[in-house]
């Protein structure tokens, strides 16, 4: 990086920054601390839960999986707009409709506190103890890659991102997000065309597409029923549905987004717009990874792209080796794309379906030396980072684009980073203020001034836990993987709990109470007893917190049940 | 027992005031629409490229 990117990129996140911190200085209501100016439109919202959503891993690792494994992870998107619908047409009206500042606390005018409580808690245990994790995780890629310290790349990222959304609380982090979306949209662009622009002569994008279809790269759909493959239309559909619908309808870090706003009708044509775009756009960001490994059968490149682990390890012959032999196995790879291509342009089938065979066969070598070299780092040091991916993307943009855009796209990676934290502080904030603090303080509840200061402590006291876990993150192997886990234990019967309060309406705050209570000890029992993917965690919670439900409902004594309903 | 409140039924006669949507309904259906266009779009783009 040189001058120019560090102007780029100081320029835009720092300007971004204090641009919000500077508009929203002079906030003293509860109400706009909160949710945000009242006179917020549909663009604004649309883009801040698209920011929200769309962290800095988004951006280093969806490229690479792309790269890796190809487009078909883009099925994972496909309930989205379906679960977008449901929140427009029934969560969302309700949360305006109670005017509540969270989630939860819808569940406590439909049921009791003690649900109330219990849906905040989970909330908070959940992303609490993911908190360090969005500032770590692409942290931890970016220093490597730059050579640049951890621990200041995370408290300079952990700092920024607290004083503008302490200052200026949701109407900050909405200010935000409408530019670093912009910031995001323009570098991403950038990117794309620099790509092109960079293939071969003669190959363009339909060739390359061609090159990347060949080899696999671009199954965007895969209709099979067969259970063990990962990313299906159906898996995508059903299984992305309720994975969105928990997290768009659920989350205090999404539904702060769009529950404010001038609006019923901004806030619903804010979601739709993210119900049109979403798909699309990762489709876009996995092509750029599908057109990077087409680049890379091109351009000289490592063969394993973490290149500060590598040279860690790679000390001995053994390592030189295998660099020798990927250089030889990518020459011949390239050599059979050619070859290939040529064939194309013949009529001789035949010819084309052998050139076709043998380019597959050159790349399965490459990619064999590639699982070598991981292979070889792993043997060196059983704790090594052997997922290399995540560096593809970020390597291009280093060695390939000009200076000036590397500012612009490292700045991009930051700006996600900012974005997604800032959303979540300002959930974690909020939750604690209106959730716990004024349900033990509900005097105070009337000092709009005190409100406001304590939701500011409340939104710093959270920065600084996040800061604090992102540093000490640094001790702890497979983090993100745990974090993951963690979220699939709670995020189920969470779930569960909203599903009920909206679809059946005749069960009351006990039965659901003890119904999510006992569906979180099935699911920790299950978790430890039995050897299953997490994921199914989600569902395991969530339907047997409707299950218990409606099953506590049916045997609790008339009493017990008298008191249920309130909310109508 | 009283019942949990429904969806604010006002909120679904307030048109969207979107050129050529009258109503949420067709709104809702417009994107349900557009998500089948994109999954035809890309079974097409996996047809023609690999």
């Amino acid at each position: 990086m040189n001058v120019a990117d560090w102007i780029v990129l100081l320029g835009t996140l720092v300007g971004i920054a204090a641009y919000a911190a500077w508009r929203t200085r002079h906030i003293r209501s509860l109400n706009t601390y909160l949710r945000g100016s009242t006179s917020t439109g549909w663009g604004t919202i649309g883009l801040s839960v698209m920011a929200t959503q769309a962290s800095a891993i988004t951006f280093l690792s969806i490229p690479g999986q792309g790269f890796e494994s190809g487009i078909g992870f883009v099925q994972n998107y496909f309930g989205l707009p379906l679960a977008l619908i449901i929140v427009c047409a029934v969560f969302l009206p309700m949360y305006r409709r109670l005017n509540v500042y969270t989630a939860y606390e819808f569940l406590g005018q439909r049921f009791d506190e003690k649900t109330r409580l219990l849906g905040a808690g989970l909330f908070l245990l959940q992303r609490g103890l993911a908190a360090g994790v969005t500032i770590y995780a692409p942290a931890i890629i970016i220093s490597t890659v730059l050579g640049w310290r951890l621990d200041l790349v995370i408290v300079f990222t952990g700092l920024l991102v607290i004083i503008y959304t302490v200052t200026g609380g949701s109407e900050a982090v909405a200010l935000t997000h409408k530019w670093q979306m912009t910031m995001i949209s323009a570098g991403m662009v950038t990117a794309f065309v620099v790509l092109l622009l960079r293939l071969p002569d003669g190959l363009g994008f339909t060739g390359a597409a061609h090159v990347a279809g060949a080899l696999g790269k671009l199954q965007a759909v895969d209709f099979s029923l067969d259970p063990s493959r990962r990313y299906t239309v159906w898996t995508g559909v059903f299984g992305g549905l309720f994975l969105s619908l928990s997290y768009f309808g659920t989350d205090q870090s999404q539904v702060q987004r769009y529950i404010g706003g001038a609006s019923l009708r901004d806030g619903r044509l804010g979601l739709m717009f993210n119900a049109v775009l979403k798909i699309p756009m990762q489709f876009v960001i996995l092509l750029i990874g599908a057109l990077l490994f087409v680049f890379y059968q091109f351009a000289p490149h490592p063969v394993f792209f973490n290149q500060a682990e590598w040279s860690r390890h790679a000390r001995d012959s053994r390592f030189a080796a295998l660099e020798a032999r990927h250089a030889s196995a990518l020459a011949q790879s390239q050599s059979a794309i050619r070859a290939w291509l040529e064939a194309r342009g013949s009529d001789d089938a035949a010819h084309e379906a052998s050139a076709r065979a043998a380019m597959v066969a050159a790349n399965d070598r490459a990619d064999a030396i590639r699982a070598e070299a991981r292979a070889a780092i792993a043997a060196a040091d059983p704790r090594a980072k052997t997922k290399d991916s995540d560096y593809v993307f970020i390597t291009f943009i280093l060695t390939e684009l000009p200076h000036g855009t590397i500012g612009l796209l490292v700045g991009v990676m930051f700006a996600a980073a900012l974005s997604s934290k800032a959303a979540e502080l300002a959930a974690l904030g909020t939750t604690t203020t209106i959730d716990l603090w004024r349900h033990v303080r509900p005097l105070a509840a009337a000092d709009e001034r005190r409100n406001v200061r304590v939701a500011r402590r409340f939104t710093a006291m959270w920065g600084i836990v996040a800061v604090a876990f992102a540093l000490f993150a640094g001790f702890a192997e497979n983090l993100i993987e745990a974090i993951n886990i963690l979220g699939s234990i709670f995020y189920g019967v969470l779930l569960g709990l909203f599903l009920v309060a909206f679809f059946l309406r005749r069960v009351g705050g006990s039965a659901v109470f003890f119904a999510a209570v006992a569906a979180e000890a099935l699911v920790i029992v299950m978790y430890f007893s039995l050897n299953i993917g997490y994921l199914w965690y989600n569902i395991i919670g969530c339907a047997a917190c409707v299950a218990f439900s409606l099953a506590l409902q049916a045997v609790l004594p008339p009493r017990a049940r008298a008191d249920e309903g309130r909310a109508g | 027992m009283t019942l949990a409140p429904g969806p604010d039924e006002r909120a679904d006669s307030e048109p969207p005031d979107v050129p050529g949507f009258r109503t949420w309904r067709g709104l809702y259906l417009f994107v349900f629409g557009w998500f089948v266009l994109v999954l035809a779009l890309l079974t097409m783009f996996t047809a023609i490229f690999s």
